[in-house]
């Protein structure tokens, strides 16, 4: 299929556009299911439990019937919420968390992703529209904690965008090209990942984009012990559903990021490039849920210093010496 | 709700500056953090809290009352149920009251079947303090781990009186049953498994930057506030004042035994966690050691079948696992108490909150409330 | 730096360790012999002395009994509320004929109030499963009184 995108506009390559956006969308429903099916295993292995188990053989259902129970619940909208933004934000959350796996590469060909040449460029924009989502999340159910998570994952999301954006300007530099499978193509050619010569960009991404999933130890949106739920705590049955899609789209959709620009993406040794693809986005999303097996969270005015006076300077340092070697280089 | 939308109120006032409003935030009695139904009525602006106030009374029974009531032996179900995560200590303080009174005499074995328990309890007691002040501080596994360690004490517990929670166990002279064979044995394996469990709460928790971070410097009385509002156990000892009444006051036979009083620097919510963290620690030698010792004997000492306290009062109090816990009797010579008043040190503890928390932040609510460690069975009796 | 890895070590090092979920209605706890479950009744031994329902903290239990030919006293309602009881084991222990016992039957989820208001058959029932699940600790007692 290839390079359909530059050629004009057919009733094939609609078809064909609309084929590849459904298969990615089942693509991305299928691993999150497992995702959270795995997320609460490892938790539960972790914690001396043996976690879910009753649903279909080693618990491989619950996910599943955890869907279908929030699919067929009574659908809420408090009586004093502000009615079209009440309905508005789930979509606004979670259609960003779909559109940026437009241009993750998840082989070697784009068969159903877009070889956009702007790919970092888009994925960055795309995903701060998350935000608005949150935010108004959090206004629109009149409820003073969803109002303060709402507020917390605005300032956090926000302050983290920036020390994100940078550590993978770094990235962009190395490879010369905004577009992602450029970038492997480059980490392939140079022999070595990413993650060797950019070890401190790759350090400043990885804590940034835990706190833009909003994962342990920066999950104050929706600090249970602080804010019962933060910005979806009104949010019930396909609603409540629709944060919690956004948020595990998001996770495997940064996972992808992340194996792109650092770990070389599908390129490897003996293996078929998805496989490749797959083994670096289950290690990332492995290192999130043992983050959040392990780690306390952190408080609001900390995660701001922390972000502003330690992961801006040092992601500046990081663009600075990568502007270095590849200048003398 | 925050803002007002649609009129006409202006977001700048007359000094230019952006007008922030104040908002009511019911914490609680509902909220996860609350370790039971305790609500905090916080005035916050922005994540500012500028007023808190607590309000208690949705676990209260009546205890006191119902106490007037009923025989000497019938009150000690109902102190199960005040610190409900530590009942055997709740059952010593009262069971110790009235022997002093009757000036009875505790058979040795009795004696330290009694602080075998006791500091047992202890243990379990701090280690729920662990696990649900980290879930506080959004740790999710030291939770789990110290409910699969406070299991095998909730399981001696179960084997030396039948009950998981609500023991009845000790009697007024002595305790009731004698501990079944083996237990002993039990209990000195599990010695030696919890202190090597504990290394590994330290590896953990402790070292946390994190944590640290989070608790270092937060919620910080000293000892003349400590003492001025009535506090004590580890609360009064995190300011650095050396205060136990196992040590300072010896009740039973806590003075054969040789243990440390370990305590605190700046009386901030990081020395009460590890306050804790190192009582456990004590706690288990001082079980290691009673084991060594424990002889041979009856378990109940001579006790009239109905119990009769002289005419008189009678305050005793013990080292509870949350502070100085006591109990004082009123008696006019009857069989029931003619009044009784239960010292709690949960109760008592929680009175300094809301200064503790005016001008902190939401996050820190929560690490300091944690940190304060009350039971709400106690603080509402 | 070092600390949280220390932590993140823990963690790891729990994943391939024995877990200690009880697959709850699959598999029953084991009760030791002591445990304070829901009581069970033996009317043969009962004398109907009523210190059961004096002692008692809750006053939860009300009992009756008559003389029998032999001029004996014989019970003939025995009555507990278990809405009220605590468990406590007070009237097992002020109990001269051990007729008043604790058995392991500890689920008792009920739809309404009533059901829980336990009479002297229901505890009479209680006391033969226990001596069904448990005889070796009945013949021992057997063994001891004789």
């Amino acid at each position: 299929m290839g390079n359909w995108q530059t050629q004009p506009l057919t009733l094939p390559s609609v078809l064909a556009m609309v084929l590849g956006a459904v298969i990615v969308l089942v693509l991305a429903l299928g691993v999150v299911t497992y995702t959270i099916y795995v997320q609460r295993k490892l938790l539960g292995w972790m914690q001396l439990r043996i976690g879910p188990n009753r649903v279909g053989p080693l618990g491989l259902f619950q996910t599943i019937a955890d869907i279908i129970k929030l699919l067929i619940k009574e659908d809420v909208v408090p009586a004093s919420a502000d009615r079209p933004l009440f309905l508005l934000a789930p979509v606004l959350a979670f259609v960003p968390s779909f559109l940026v796996l437009a241009v993750v590469p998840f082989s070697a060909h784009h068969v159903f992703t877009a070889n956009l040449s702007i790919g970092v460029l888009f994925y960055l924009a795309v995903s701060a529209i998350t935000i608005h989502g949150v935010m108004l999340a959090g206004w629109a159910s009149n409820n003073k904690y969803a109002l303060i998570g709402g507020m917390r994952s605005a300032a956090q999301m926000l302050s983290y965008e920036i020390p994100l954006g940078l550590s993978l300007v770094g990235v962009v530099l190395m490879a010369g090209s905004l577009n992602l499978n450029d970038i492997v193509l480059a980490q392939q050619h140079s022999g070595w990942w990413n993650v060797i010569p950019q070890i401190l960009g790759f350090l400043v991404f990885l804590v940034a984009s835990t706190a833009e999933l909003n994962r342990t130890p920066f999950d104050l949106p929706e600090a249970e012990s602080e804010l019962v739920a933060g910005y979806h705590v009104e949010y019930s049955g396909f609603r409540f559903a629709f944060f919690m899609l956004t948020e595990y789209v998001y996770l495997f959709a940064m996972a992808g990021l992340c194996a792109t620009l650092f770990l070389g993406g599908w390129s490897g040794p003996w293996l078929p490039g998805w496989l490749w693809f797959a083994i670096k986005v289950v290690l990332f999303i492995f290192f999130q849920f043992w983050l959040q097996a392990t780690l306390p969270r952190m408080r609001v005015d900390q995660l701001m210093t922390f972000s502003w006076k330690v992961l801006l300077p040092v992601s500046l340092v990081n663009l600075v010496l990568t502007g270095f070697i590849k200048a003398f280089w | 709700m925050g803002g007002k939308r649609g009129n006409d109120v202006s977001l700048i006032d007359e000094q230019n500056q952006i007008r922030t409003e104040e908002m009511l935030l019911n914490v609680g009695p509902q909220h996860p953090s609350t370790h039971g139904v305790f609500r905090l009525v916080v005035k916050i602006s922005g994540e500012t809290i500028l007023d808190a106030e607590p309000v208690i009374g949705y676990l209260h029974r009546g205890t006191e009352k119902l106490a007037e009531d009923l025989q000497y032996t019938q009150i000690i179900p109902y102190t199960d149920r005040l610190d409900y995560l530590a009942a055997m200590l709740n059952n010593y303080a009262f069971c110790h009251t009235v022997e002093q009174a009757l000036e009875l005499e505790i058979p040795e074995r009795a004696e330290y079947l009694r602080i075998i328990v006791m500091e047992l309890q202890r243990v379990a007691s701090h280690l729920l303090f662990i696990g649900t002040y980290l879930l506080d501080l959004g740790a999710m596994s030291p939770f789990l781990y110290v409910f699969a360690d406070r299991e095998q004490i909730v399981q001696l517990f179960n084997e030396i009186c039948g009950a998981r929670l609500t023991y009845n166990y000790l009697r007024v002279g002595g305790v009731k049953w004698d501990a079944p064979p083996g237990w002993l044995d039990k209990v000195e394996a599990f010695v030696r498994y919890m202190q090597e469990r504990l290394s590994m709460y330290d590896e953990l928790i402790t070292g946390n930057e994190i944590f640290l971070a989070r608790t270092r410097g937060i919620g910080v009385f000293d000892t003349d506030t400590a003492l001025a509002h009535g506090m004590s156990g580890i609360n009064l000892r995190s300011t650095g004042f050396r205060w136990d009444l196992r040590r300072n006051k010896p009740y039973s036979i806590y003075d054969r035994f040789d243990f440390e009083i370990p305590v605190g620097q700046n009386g901030d919510c990081f020395d009460r966690y590890y306050l804790h963290l190192l009582e456990m620690n004590e706690s288990l030698k001082i079980v290691a050691q009673a084991l060594q010792q424990v002889p041979d004997g009856p378990v109940l000492g001579k006790v009239p079948k109905l119990i009769r306290v002289p005419a008189g009062e009678y305050y005793s109090g013990i080292e509870g696992a949350r502070g100085e816990l006591g109990f004082y009797i009123v008696s006019d010579g009857k069989d029931k108490p003619y009044r009784m008043k239960i010292r709690k040190p949960s109760f008592l503890n929680l009175q300094l909150l809301p200064k503790l928390l005016r001008g902190q932040n939401m996050a820190n609510l929560i690490a300091i409330l944690g940190a304060v460690d009350i039971v709400l069975g106690e603080v509402d009796a | 730096m070092i600390g949280f890895l220390k932590g993140m070590r823990v963690t790891l090092r729990q994943l391939p360790k024995k877990k200690v979920t009880l697959q709850y209605p699959d598999v029953k706890p084991e009760w030791p012999e002591r445990f304070r479950g829901v009581h069970r009744f033996i009317p043969e031994l009962c004398i109907a002395c009523n210190q059961c329902a004096r002692i008692c903290p809750t006053s939860c239990i009300s009992l009756a009994g008559e003389r029998d030919e032999n001029k004996k006293m014989k019970i003939t309602t025995f009555d507990i509320n278990f809405d009220i009881c605590i468990l406590c084991d007070l009237c097992t222990e002020v109990c001269p004929t051990e007729a008043i016992l604790m058995s392991d039957t500890f689920e008792m989820a009920r739809y309404s109030r009533d059901d829980l208001y336990l009479d002297m058959h229901w505890l009479y029932e209680n006391e033969q499963r226990y001596e069904e699940a448990h005889p070796e600790r009945v013949a021992e007692k057997a063994g001891r009184a004789e």
